[in-house]
């Protein structure tokens, strides 16, 4: 089944995806895909709500993909679309190479049960059963004898740093805690993806950003495949590889962190990076300018003296590099080359989101 | 118009068809008599099978257990008290009544119950069937009992059945409705098939309700079989009954304290029950 690895190893690949709420939704569905409709002549012909207006996203293998928007903008609707807690009212969703929409209940049942795992906001622990029997749940459904289910289980919460707290019953436990056991759950099963539903919103600042991190950590250790959805753009820029921006329903913008930050789509996203720190998000390539260039304003400086960074080297970095010379001046080395130069002025318009195009008169 | 007409139409007519069901169905309501009366004996032998200091320190031990050592003490007390006024026996065969009726009403009331806690449409047609059931005079089950099933503890059994099912079924609905949909959610997104759902996240969900729903079943029962003394249900319930008859009054108190201290032994028991499984699904 392996032996043919798909291009770039999509794991799930979301094509086209509408879905409609309201009494008359099937016409509505219709209608959008014979002439096109929008979102807005959909409420007003036939009453029905677009949660989810044609999103396409595609997540890779290994990969982080969140998924911001504020509430309302139907990131968790689009999340349940994707392990068909809610059918889709049109478009594809392939998970592995299958279709899920095509699957019969017990095909979609093991398929959930082993390839998708999800995280809840309300981290839904079973009040009745301890800690460890929460984290084993997901393998106890497939039917795993109780001692090899107790003991991926005892594993799994060892992961998130839970070994002590393993015969607790949840209402022990702190809500961070709590949130640790409901990924440890998740993680017991051993899936390929797992889907978070804003699983740290409810957490107060320093508990969340910990377990940003040692969620990242985590599933890249694991090699796992996830799918964030947060209302949070530091937290989707903190967790994500790429991160899909959503607006009423719209995806308005896929990218990396820093190319949302330095290249927003659309006003709406704009507004919403302006606030964001690009300290550690624009790299050096993104603010240097060509050697040539450099060479012509400053003719006098010896371009091979200057401290040297890497084209990775984000802002941070550079300003340290920077302070620690004499010159205002940083060379970006690629390879063994100087690529180019990161001036002061390049710095600040880093930090100040200016685009790199724009004039200055040095 | 004489409307009485009517009314004594539909009372010859309903004579008749009682009638008919006696005649022609009499196999099965011995059937069904026996079956009550086999249950109420066995309960009743193995309640008599030892001594009341025995079943007092039992129900002490319970209490203890469940609720505190003081509710211990005065239940295994209050208990023998029952014993020291003579009335023993008495208390022992409605205490084998009522479980003997509670246990029939759970055994029917708690399917009746899931069923309806899946199906709306089953839980709107039943709703109304409940509500008459508990709103008639509890005496009127006692006539058609008695013309099927004669005078003696079957005919108070039926009728203490009838009356003490409903709450079991709507406690039960209620509690398998009431699954908090992020526990559904949850279950969906883990791949659980319907009999999973129901028995790893509905039915431990309900089990609070279920419980509070025995515990109303039980005090149902109880005020039924003191009625139901009436029809020679034996126990308390016939000593009040016969105190009444004859004016003797001291009788009649005595035996009232015994049913009041086993009532409410079995209410503190069932409902510390009750609220333990209310804790652990906090």
């Amino acid at each position: 089944m392996n032996t043919v690895k798909e291009a770039n190893d999509v794991l799930l690949d979301c094509q086209n995806v509408w879905k409609i709420f309201g009494a008359k939704s099937s016409a509505a569905v219709k209608a959008v895909s014979d002439r096109g409709l929008s979102k807005k002549q959909v409420l007003q012909d036939f009453d029905c709500v677009v949660g989810v207006s044609d999103a396409s996203l595609q997540v890779r293998r290994g990969e982080i993909f969140c998924i911001m928007g504020l509430s309302g903008s139907g990131k968790s609707t689009l999340v349940r679309l994707l392990n068909r807690l809610i059918e889709p009212s049109l478009g594809k969703i392939v998970v592995k190479g299958r279709e899920i929409a095509k699957l019969n209940a017990a095909e979609l049942r093991d398929m959930r049960a082993r390839n998708i795992g999800m995280v809840f906001q309300s981290v839904a622990l079973l009040p009745y059963r301890t800690v460890l029997e929460n984290a084993a749940f997901g393998l106890e459904v497939r039917g795993v004898p109780k001692d090899e289910r107790n003991e991926t289980a005892r594993a799994a919460l060892a992961k998130v740093g839970l070994s002590d707290w393993i015969s607790r019953y949840p209402s022990e436990l702190s809500g961070g805690m709590q949130q640790r056991v409901g990924l440890a759950r998740a993680l017991a099963a051993d899936p390929e993806i797992i889907l978070m539903d804003e699983p740290f919103s409810a957490l107060d600042p320093l508990i969340r950003r910990q377990l940003q991190d040692e969620f990242r950590q985590l599933t890249k250790s694991l090699g796992k495949s996830a799918v964030f959805i947060t209302h949070d753009l530091e937290e989707a820029i903190r967790i994500g590889d790429r991160i899909a921006i959503m607006k009423d329903g719209m995806i308005v913008q896929v990218g990396t962190a820093e190319e949302i930050v330095t290249k927003p789509a659309d006003d709406y996203v704009a507004e919403f990076v302006a606030g964001i720190s690009r300290i550690h998000l624009v790299k050096a390539h993104s603010v240097m300018r060509p050697v040539a260039d450099f060479k012509t304003s400053q003719p006098h400086c010896d371009v091979d003296a200057l401290l040297k960074a890497s084209p990775e080297a984000d802002i941070g970095e550079l300003i340290d590099i920077t302070m620690r010379s004499d010159r205002d001046a940083v060379a970006v080395v690629e390879n063994g080359s100087i690529v180019g130069v990161v001036t002061t002025r390049g710095l600040l318009r880093g930090v100040a989101g200016m685009p790199a195009g724009a004039p200055s008169a040095a | 118009m004489d409307t009485s007409v009517i009314t004594d139409l539909f009372d010859t007519w309903t004579d008749d068809a009682l009638g008919w069901i006696s005649d022609n169905g009499e196999w099965l309501f011995e059937f069904i008599r026996l079956i009550l009366e086999g249950t109420y004996d066995g309960i009743l032998w193995l309640l008599e099978l030892a001594p009341f200091y025995v079943i007092a320190i039992i129900a002490g031990l319970l209490a203890w257990r469940l609720i505190n050592p003081v509710a211990g003490f005065l239940a295994g007390v209050a208990l023998a008290f029952c014993a020291f006024m003579g009335l023993w026996a008495e208390t022992m065969s409605t205490l084998a009544l009522v479980a003997t009726a509670t246990i029939l009403a759970l055994a029917v009331g708690i399917p009746i119950g899931i069923v309806a806690g899946f199906v709306q449409a089953f839980d709107r047609a039943l709703e109304p069937a409940l509500d008459l059931i508990q709103t008639l005079p509890p005496y009127i089950y006692l006539l058609p009992a008695i013309a099927l099933l004669g005078y003696g503890p079957a005919t108070a059994l039926v009728a203490t059945f009838i009356v003490a099912m409903p709450p079991s079924i709507r406690l039960t609905s209620l509690g398998i409705r009431m699954t908090p949909r992020e526990f559904i959610e949850l279950g969906q997104a883990s791949g659980l098939s319907p009999w999973q759902m129901f028995t790893k996240i509905r039915l431990p969900f309900a089990i609070p309700s279920i419980m509070a729903g025995i515990n109303q079943s039980l005090m149902m029962a109880f005020g039924m079989v003191v009625i139901a003394g009436i029809v020679g249900s034996g126990g308390l319930g016939e000593t009040i009954y016969g105190a009444v008859r004859t004016l003797d009054i001291a009788t009649s108190i005595n035996a009232a304290i015994a049913i009041v201290i086993l009532t409410m032994v079995l209410d503190r028991l069932t409902q510390s029950a009750a609220h333990r499984a209310k804790a652990g699904v906090r």
